[in-house]
């Protein structure tokens, strides 16, 4: 057997031929080479001397953060096998592995060795971007969309609060409110734009009304944190949003920020402080239980589902954060919680973490399936009803692999909409 | 009303702190070396740094022997071999030729410090060439290039810019007899490959394992040390063989985590070879008629099994690399707990 290779690439060639016949395809990756000339230790090298990605270099194989990478159970990643992959050549900052990884730090739970994926990721690709490498088209978009709009999805600013008006009760914007509130609700962009993030927009609206909580949002003022953009390699996106959102914020008098989202959690809390803000900010699920002795009685109508509960990567792992929603939900007349085999520290990443909410198409030509979906396949084992979360990026990315992997049966709600539908008695 | 005299037979790191320590008990200790001088291997074969907080090696063997020769309970007698041995514990009677004259000595009790030597790699079954191809070295041959400050390919004298280690080699090995891990290979491997970082800024390293044996604080110390700072690479899959490629070496083997073949060129191939009793660990079990293990140590245990400096002949006592692999903190705690064993021993013996 004679094999002809055109146009040499390392990885997939464009051309081969075998006995004159014509075998060229995306298949043909299995004429990689296979032995390996020439180790690359000055490529560890060249990643460990950006700053924050210091750890890649400190990996010792013992490959205890393969199996519990998310990426890893629908492909072939984990921080292990990026280290020899780039000791026997690869260049990281222009290969996909540079963006699969969501940075839900399941891989640093478990390492000996605090190899430390959540800050080595963004600083590689923040250099590769710096340095013009490839960006995929769709991330791009959605930094563009932030820039441009101060939000990903690139909707309109002054659209930011249209969501109020569909929420039935008052929600005071706090320009207009002109005094100081006990509570600023930073809402988030997912629950001001898209239609089922405001669902729970205005389920939140509803609960704190009913709650009696002092509270106002910033309206139009409200802009994206930028975490996930950073996350994604968009440090100087992040810190032009972050200049604005702090200066706002400033603005006005109030006691405690509650936010919709574990993203954005993450970033007031344990990034913008780095920029000068340090402001109490909790998420609303920790701040809801709070007032659980209230809330309790206002949970009049029950609601007779099993529910299975999907730990967000941002408010779980990053920040410690398990019993509340557990407690919202079991505060719920009628609801059953199952728990899947993957909960709290070992929550299984629904995938949109670390800029993967922009690169759904990407990531689905580099892994088998979906983390939502594979996330969304666990769900529906437990027998569930519901799959309940509180991170406004998980409830498009579930509804969409609940229909692609044919569990219609099975409802995604924020914890917000199932203690809603208990006051209200709509489902 | 005296005490039978304690023997120390072997001047390296063992031999001098069971000296030094049955001395300050109250001893009377003669200590005998092969050698013109003290010190023992970490002298002979001229080590740098040790593996211990990177500690400069002349200096602590050093100040071992200052304590030794300073010692007016130690009588010291270099170039001097045992020639016969008697009697039982508390009385025994040894022959000692030096410098040509032969003299009886009587002691209560004996200590063999005779050590170990390095793992030959001519003996190797894999295909290493150490004794075809110039830039194939072992650890000691670096050892010394490290010490004078002057690492060269000896095939061209020019500063190596890629080099690997070799782990394993002549231990853990049925076939040449050598089943054993010789326990400091890994350190010291990982501490020389440091050293080349340092020497040699810009060198790749690369280290070959099957596992890294880095017991204790080793693991901290040196080999994190190695791989966090000092960036040298560590593969798992051990190279089976070294071949010419033009003026440089082709290592061939298996790169276990990858699951791919692996023929990489390098400038300097150092074999990191184990430990085997020393000639001196032989002769003296023969001469005394004490017990060796199957790999020709001495066999040390007691009774319990977990003395590590009994024999099988009462009296007579084993410290560090003589009994089998040894570091040189096993070496001096062995040595202290000989050196008790032996006063106490003697003190009962009283005349």
């Amino acid at each position: 057997m004679t094999v002809k290779y055109e146009k040499a690439v390392a990885i997939e060639k464009e051309s081969v031929i075998v006995d004159g016949v014509d075998i060229s395809g995306p298949w043909n990756r299995m004429f990689e080479q296979r032995v390996i000339f020439e180790y690359t230790p000055e490529r560890i090298e060249e990643i460990a001397s950006i700053p924050g990605a210091e750890s890649f270099a400190y990996c010792y194989q013992c490959a205890k953060c393969v199996p519990v990478c998310p990426v890893d159970v629908v492909g072939n990643y984990g921080p292990r096998k990026l280290y020899r992959y780039v000791q026997t050549g690869m260049d990281l900052s222009q290969a996909p592995e540079l963006w699969l990884c969501t940075t839900c730090a399941n891989c640093l739970r478990v390492c000996p060795k605090e190899v430390n994926m959540v800050h080595i990721m963004p600083a590689v690709r923040e250099q590769a971007i710096l340095d013009g490498k490839f960006v995929p088209p769709e991330l791009q978009q959605a930094f563009e969309n932030t820039a441009k709009f101060g939000n990903p999805l690139g909707q309109p600013q002054r659209k930011r609060d249209a969501w109020v008006s569909k929420a039935g009760v008052p929600v005071p914007i706090i320009k207009d409110v002109g005094r100081p509130v006990a509570v600023l609700w930073y809402v988030g962009s997912y629950p001001s734009y898209h239609p089922r993030g405001m669902d729970a927009a205005c389920a939140a609206a509803r609960i704190f009304n009913a709650l009696g909580i002092d509270f106002a949002i910033l309206g139009k003022e409200e802009k994206d944190d930028g975490d996930s953009q950073r996350l994604a390699g968009e440090k100087g996106l992040f810190e032009a949003l972050a200049e604005y959102n702090i200066a706002t914020f400033n603005k006005y008098e109030w006691d405690e920020m509650v936010v919709t989202g574990p993203h954005e959690l993450n970033a007031f809390k344990k990034v913008y402080p780095q920029y000068g803000f340090r402001r109490p900010v909790v998420h609303y699920t920790t701040f809801l239980v709070r007032y659980l002795d209230r809330l309790k009685p206002l949970l009049k109508y029950p609601v007779n589902k099993k529910v299975t509960f999907h730990d967000p990567c941002y408010l779980g792992r990053h920040d410690g954060e398990y019993e509340a929603p557990r407690r919202l939900l079991e505060a719920i007349p009628g609801l059953e919680l199952v728990e899947m085999g993957r909960n709290r520290e070992n929550g299984y990443c629904c995938g949109g973490g670390g800029g993967g909410m922009w690169l759904d198409s990407f990531t689905t030509n580099h892994t088998t399936m979906r983390l939502s979906e594979k996330r969304v396949m666990e769900a529906a084992a437990t027998g569930a009803d519901v799959l309940a979360v509180c991170c406004p990026f998980e409830v498009s990315r579930f509804e969409d692999a609940v229909k692609s992997t044919g569990n219609d049966h099975l409802l995604v709600r924020d914890i917000l909409e199932l203690l809603d539908a208990s006051m209200r008695g709509s489902p | 009303m005296s005490s039978p005299k304690i023997l120390v037979i072997g001047g390296g790191p063992a031999g001098l702190e069971a000296a030094r320590s049955a001395a300050e008990l109250g001893g009377e200790v003669i200590l005998l070396e092969k050698r013109d001088r003290l010190g023992g291997a970490p002298d002979r074969e001229g080590y740098a740094k040790l593996t211990h907080h990177w500690r400069d090696a002349s200096e602590v063997i050093g100040n071992l022997v200052n304590a030794v020769v300073s010692n007016p309970h130690i009588q010291v007698k270099c170039q001097a071999e045992v020639k016969k041995a008697s009697g039982s514990a508390g009385n025994f009677t040894i022959e000692v030729e030096s410098n040509e004259i032969t003299e009886t000595i009587h002691a209560g009790a004996v200590i063999i410090a005779t050590g170990f030597q390095h793992f030959d790699p001519g003996r190797a079954t894999q295909y290493y060439n150490y004794y075809s191809f110039p830039d194939v070295i072992t650890l000691t041959d670096l050892e010394k290039m490290l010490k004078d400050h002057h690492v060269v390919r000896p095939s061209n004298g020019q500063p190596p810019k890629r080099i690997a280690f070799i782990q394993c080699v002549g231990s853990r090995d049925r076939q040449l007899g050598n089943e054993y891990c010789s326990k400091v290979c890994c350190g010291v491997a990982s501490k020389q490959a440091v050293e080349l970082r340092e020497q040699l800024p810009d060198s790749k390293v690369m280290i070959f394992y099957i596992d890294m044996r880095m017991y204790g604080y080793w693991e901290n110390e040196i080999y994190w040390v190695a791989q966090e700072k000092y960036k040298v690479n560590y593969v798992k899959g051990v190279i089976s063989e070294v071949l010419k490629k033009g003026d440089q070496l082709l290592i061939r083997g298996e790169d276990t985590t990858m699951g791919r073949p692996m023929e990489v060129t390098m400038d300097m191939v150092v074999l990191s070879v184990g430990m085997e009793p020393s000639a001196g660990t032989r002769t003296m079990a023969q001469l005394f008629g004490i017990k060796q293990n199957k790999y020709g140590f001495i066999e040390a245990g007691g009774e319990n099994g977990i003395d590590p400096v009994a024999t099988s002949v009462p009296g007579i006592f084993v410290v560090g690399a003589a009994a089998g692999p040894a570091d040189l903190d096993d070496a001096i705690s062995s040595a202290g707990l000989a050196a008790a064993r032996a006063v106490a021993l003697t003190r009962r013996m009283r005349v």
